[in-house]
């Protein structure tokens, strides 16, 4: 489904990644790991378009990303959940959820994906015309990933979900996700090893902007180098 | 007189409420300051005065022409003038207060320095509140202000284009990854922007005739109404133009009409020193 070969992404003048080739294949859950600054979203940002690669090539359903704006890309059906949530903070939840369904591909059937969405996530539905900004921080990240739903995705990408989340929390809204896998493709990008391998099939890890390993997540979570070197044990 | 001054701050500050709701949208939105402001809102007086006097239409088709003319005379400038410099505010800045200087000597020259007037739409005048006589015309431009100020309001709050307005100025890079193509927003907000300073320029044209220069206090006028009510609220844009008017109108009145335009930042600093944001303002911003 997507097809990354290769590419190299720069921020400026200053090259972040090198030739990493991933692919992520219809239905499947997969994670890209790595420790901050490892370049985690600057290849979620390269998918989006929102930075475009200088070499390589990004695949999705067979069409070429590159060269793509954001907004055309989201068109053919990739949805992101951004770090750090970036809701419309001053917007309600309904009109959050709204936004998402902008695309042309979510806007026919507005009503019926937004009653679905609250019914994954119930607390939405009591709140939703509150003001994002008054939202905690879980329902927050509730909230960003309904609003990518809301487009009716075929490819979810995920950036850091347990980023300044409780555990108990992450937990929770891993779960949820798993219980979407058979709906939805997900790509999930993690520092958070340890629960991103438990709620993952295959997982890239990316150091210093190199892919250097990949595998089987329950796989990986046996080995003794990336247990030493992320899982702390 | 003190009636008499309310009214009048009333029907000058719902136009300046309505240059301001103008400014505050192309700013919230692309972060760029239009310094012709003040010269559009004179243009769409000129096309109304062109079309309604000298072509004879009538006036309400010479208004919604001369501002669909502006709106559109916005877009070329977005398109020509603004583009190129995104990323940079700093030259969109210089580039439309170029355009300010260059637009008042153009109607220097082709219109020279006469107030020029289209024709007023109502005659006569109103008993107001058994109190004093007041201009019908004077009347019809403050029901036609607040009709324009309630569809910016309509738009803004209960449409896909006003949703999309909202989403874009609070996270610009979120709203271009729901979908939003900013590019064409940016054009579309930025002419909307200049058919608002427009939709007040042939609303009070028939009150105060148009010059060269006459859009500079206005455009001034409509800066301050947006700091003192705060970087991106409309109901800051409103309640601001409101009080300007009428601190305007009774300080003429009462103090002198000399210090007219002094009354005003003696209002704007002490709001801020009050509240930095501005009256509706974001704390943050």
């Amino acid at each position: 489904m997507l097809e990354v070969s290769g590419i190299d992404v720069f921020r400026g003048e200053t090259q972040v990644l090198w030739e990493i080739s991933i692919r992520v294949h219809l239905g499947e859950r997969v994670a890209i790991l790595g420790s901050n600054g490892a370049g985690k979203s600057t290849f979620l940002a390269a998918v989006t378009g929102v930075l475009p690669p200088r070499r390589g090539d990004i695949l999705f359903k067979g069409e070429s990303l590159v060269g793509m704006k954001p907004h055309q890309i989201t068109q053919l059906g990739v949805a992101v959940v951004p770090e750090g949530r970036r809701v419309y903070r001053e917007m309600t939840v309904a009109e959050n959820l709204e936004m998402g369904a902008y695309p042309k591909r979510g806007r026919a059937q507005l009503k019926k994906t937004m009653e679905h969405v609250m019914c994954i996530f119930p607390v939405l539905a009591g709140r939703s015309r509150q003001p994002a900004g008054t939202l905690s921080g879980g329902e927050q990240q509730m909230l960003a990933i309904g609003r990518a739903l809301m487009s009716r995705p075929e490819l979810l990408l995920i950036d850091e979900l347990s980023l300044g989340l409780a555990p108990l929390i992450t937990k929770e809204i891993f779960r949820t996700l798993d219980n979407l896998a058979d709906e939805i493709t997900i790509l999930l990008v993690e520092q958070n090893v340890e629960q991103a391998l438990r709620h993952s099939k295959r997982a890239y890890i990316l150091e210093s902007g190199r892919l250097t390993r990949s595998g089987i997540s329950s796989e990986l979570m046996e080995d003794d180098d990336i247990r030493r070197a992320y899982l702390g044990l | 007189m003190l009636a008499l001054a309310t009214m009048n701050g009333l029907v000058i500050g719902a136009i300046y409420a309505l240059a301001a709701l103008g400014v505050s949208l192309v700013v919230g939105i692309m972060n760029v300051i239009n310094f012709a402001h003040g010269e559009l809102y004179i243009l769409a007086g000129y096309f109304s005065y062109i079309l309604a006097d000298t072509l004879g239409m009538h006036f309400v088709l010479a208004m919604v022409l001369a501002v669909a003319l502006v709106f559109l005379f916005g877009i070329f400038v977005e398109y020509t003038l603004i583009r190129p410099t995104y990323g940079n505010d700093m030259y969109s800045l210089i580039l439309t207060f170029i355009l300010s200087i260059v637009l008042q000597n153009a109607y220097l020259l082709i219109f020279g320095p006469y107030p020029n007037k289209p024709p007023g739409w109502v005659g006569g005048a109103t008993h107001v509140f058994g109190a004093f006589y007041y201009g019908n015309q004077r009347l019809a431009a403050l029901v036609a202000g607040a009709v324009v100020i309630a569809f910016v309001f309509v738009l803004v709050k209960k449409t896909w284009f006003g949703r999309i307005i909202r989403a874009t100025s609070q996270d610009r890079e979120m709203a271009e990854l729901n979908g939003v193509n900013t590019t064409r927003l940016n054009m579309l907000s930025f002419g909307l922007g200049c058919a608002l300073a427009a939709a007040a320029g042939v609303i009070l044209a028939p009150v105060f005739p148009v010059t060269p220069t006459a859009g500079v206090p206005v455009a001034l006028t409509a800066f301050v109404v947006v700091v003192l009510g705060g970087m991106g609220s409309l109901w800051g844009c409103v309640v601001g133009g409101l009080i300007l008017g009428l601190v305007e109108n009774l300080g003429a009145a009462y103090i002198s009409t000399g210090y007219k335009h002094v009354f005003n930042f003696i209002i704007l600093i002490l709001v801020l020193l009050v509240r930095p944001a501005g009256l509706f303002g974001r704390r943050e911003a």
